[in-house]
């Protein structure tokens, strides 16, 4: 899938202000399911940049981020099967950067995460005359975790070429760094394919150090969902 | 394990807040407080300051709150706040906008240059060297002489290999950095690098862990190690000026702490507080001492080192085409 979106970001080490732009995000998710188990297991890679710029707009940020999460989720039905749910956790990664391109000795902020984070997903199947349609929700929010930070008033200078390390990796929980990601989707059956629309929520945020960060985004997405079966094949 | 999961999400929900901070208004009012909450809640300096000279940044909010009202222009608005920054007496505090950059440079705008580009360029000649920023050559008494105007950009490991090779013939060195004005701090530890044998404790560096002017980290020990390519094992003169500032200022206090090496010229600038930056509501970008930074006794040395030889440039030296500070640092390799 690919999505375009709005972004808010805040991160006190750098700027007292918000800075507000575009994102382009691509997102691979996979599942994986054995049709006798309940069980099944999710792969999901997103990558996304973002450009903003200050309420003046004489100053701009730049940042990207890469997610990486692998998880398992159970899986049962309702409604006579019409309602698909799962429920799980996520190991979720998140390695990135901001950068903003006027300022001195905080220059940019390095961002380096890892959370386990509890899941849900529901998919509803209906049909609009002869067209296969599913409706789906997926939402992810981390329960606790590590993160890197740089202390209060501490420079990239004294972490990394002097060694001074003070609370640069914090444990985190959702009080300390309450974030989420969200998506509502609508698969329409194009062929022996779907057609992915919808919306994500990416509200990733943290007060750790005295310092607070916020990136908000939110995307308009599209993409194609394929189906893969492995059948054994017996000469 | 689903409605475990299920009940988790929305008590998640629940106690998690949005993590934000309130905005100033892009109004003269507004930038003011934004400015003086950024200097209040991040600056390094207030207490050393306030034993210093008595600098008090509420009783400043006081005085300067009183000069800012919604009609004002955005000269106006720039000159009031400029000078309210001035009150922390910090060549590393700045407020830059499209149209000025608001300083305090009394630093070295109040005492006198002790430097002057008419007899650099008599000692310089014209067949000197010019590596990795370095102006170099060897003066007539057989003594080297580097020139080393900035250290804005990173040293060279083999230049300044180079640069010492061509010079190892000398008695002695001299490395005049008066005006240089800092750049990368790096570079300074590059530099002094090449001046000892063996590691030691040049300074410390603290950092601030929260918004209370008073909330440090502990002492952080800065040692230099040597050089793993050609080190100097003669004397060293270092000249400096009240324009030595910042990086330049942190190469002097790294080398008063190496053997054999002398500081002789007028007290250096300062500049001891690693900046930060951040903006107002209105762009106006802002510049600050963020980390303070202490000589081996954990003085400060945000208003500058003394040399060893505290020397001035005479006009009557001037007018023969002398340069007082560097004949007088000739004079000591020569003993």
């Amino acid at each position: 899938m690919v999505g375009i979106g709005l972004t808010n970001m805040l991160d006190t080490y750098i700027s007292a202000e918000k800075y507000r732009g575009t994102e382009l995000r691509y997102i691979s998710h996979t599942t994986r399911r054995n049709p006798n188990s309940p069980w099944s297991r999710q792969l999901i890679y997103q990558g996304d940049v973002t450009y903003t710029h200050n309420r003046a707009d004489n100053g701009n940020e730049m940042a990207g981020m890469l997610n990486f999460s692998y998880g398992k989720h159970y899986n049962w039905q309702m409604l006579d099967g019409k309602l698909d749910m799962k429920a799980g956790a996520l190991a979720d990664l998140n390695l990135g950067f901001i950068y903003n391109t006027r300022n001195s000795n905080n220059p940019g902020q390095m961002k380096a995460y890892f959370n386990i984070t509890p899941s849900v997903e529901a998919a509803y199947h209906f049909n609009v005359k002869r067209t296969k349609l599913i409706l789906g929700y997926e939402l992810d929010v981390p329960l606790a975790g590590i993160m890197f930070s740089p202390n209060y008033g501490q420079s990239y200078y004294e972490i990394f070429s002097r060694g001074n390390y003070d609370h640069n990796i914090v444990p985190t929980t959702f009080i300390s760094a309450p974030s989420m990601r969200q998506m509502l989707s609508l698969d329409v059956a194009i062929g022996k394919s779907m057609l992915r629309i919808g919306y994500l929520g990416d509200y990733q945020q943290a007060d750790v150090n005295n310092l607070k960060s916020h990136i908000y985004t939110h995307a308009l997405i599209i993409g194609v969902v394929k189906k893969f079966s492995i059948k054994n094949i017996r000469p | 394990m689903k409605k475990y999961i299920i009940i988790l999400l929305p008590l998640i929900f629940s106690l998690a807040s949005c993590v934000d901070e309130d905005e100033y208004s892009d109004t003269p009012n507004g930038n003011f407080e934004a400015l003086w909450h950024i200097i209040d809640e991040h600056y390094c300096f207030f207490s050393y300051k306030q034993q210093a000279y008595g600098l008090d940044w509420d009783e400043v909010y006081q005085r300067y709150s009183k000069q800012m009202n919604s009609g004002m222009t955005e000269d106006q608005e720039f000159e009031v706040l400029g000078n309210m920054l001035s009150e922390l007496r910090d060549g590393h505090v700045n407020m830059y906008s499209s149209f000025n950059v608001a300083r305090n440079w009394s630093w070295h705008e109040n005492y006198p240059s002790n430097y002057s580009d008419t007899l650099q360029n008599k000692y310089l000649g014209t067949s000197y060297k010019i590596a990795t920023g370095m102006k170099y050559r060897t003066l007539d008494d057989n003594i080297g002489y580097i020139r080393y105007a900035s250290f804005e950009n990173g040293i060279g490991s083999g230049n300044m290999d180079d640069i010492l090779s061509y010079l190892s013939a000398c008695n002695g060195l001299i490395i005049d950095i008066r005006n240089n004005t800092g750049g990368l701090i790096t570079s300074a530890e590059e530099l002094a690098a090449r001046f000892t044998n063996k590691e030691i404790l040049v300074g410390y560096i603290q950092h601030k862990t929260g918004n209370g002017h008073d909330d440090f980290s502990s002492y952080e020990e800065q040692r230099l190690k040597p050089s793993s390519g050609l080190r100097w094992q003669k004397n060293v003169i270092v000249l400096t000026n009240r324009s030595v500032f910042s990086a330049a200022n942190e190469f002097v206090k790294y080398m008063k702490c190496c053997p054999n090496v002398k500081i002789v010229g007028d007290k250096t600038g300062g500049g001891a507080g690693l900046p930060f930056s951040s903006e107002l509501p209105n762009g106006w970008s802002i510049r600050f001492s963020a980390c303070p930074m202490y000589d081996k006794n954990k003085v400060s040395t945000e208003f500058g080192i003394e040399p060893d030889y505290n020397v001035q440039l005479s006009q009557d030296d001037f007018l023969k085409g002398k340069d007082t500070i560097i004949e007088f640092a000739r004079q000591l390799l020569a003993k």
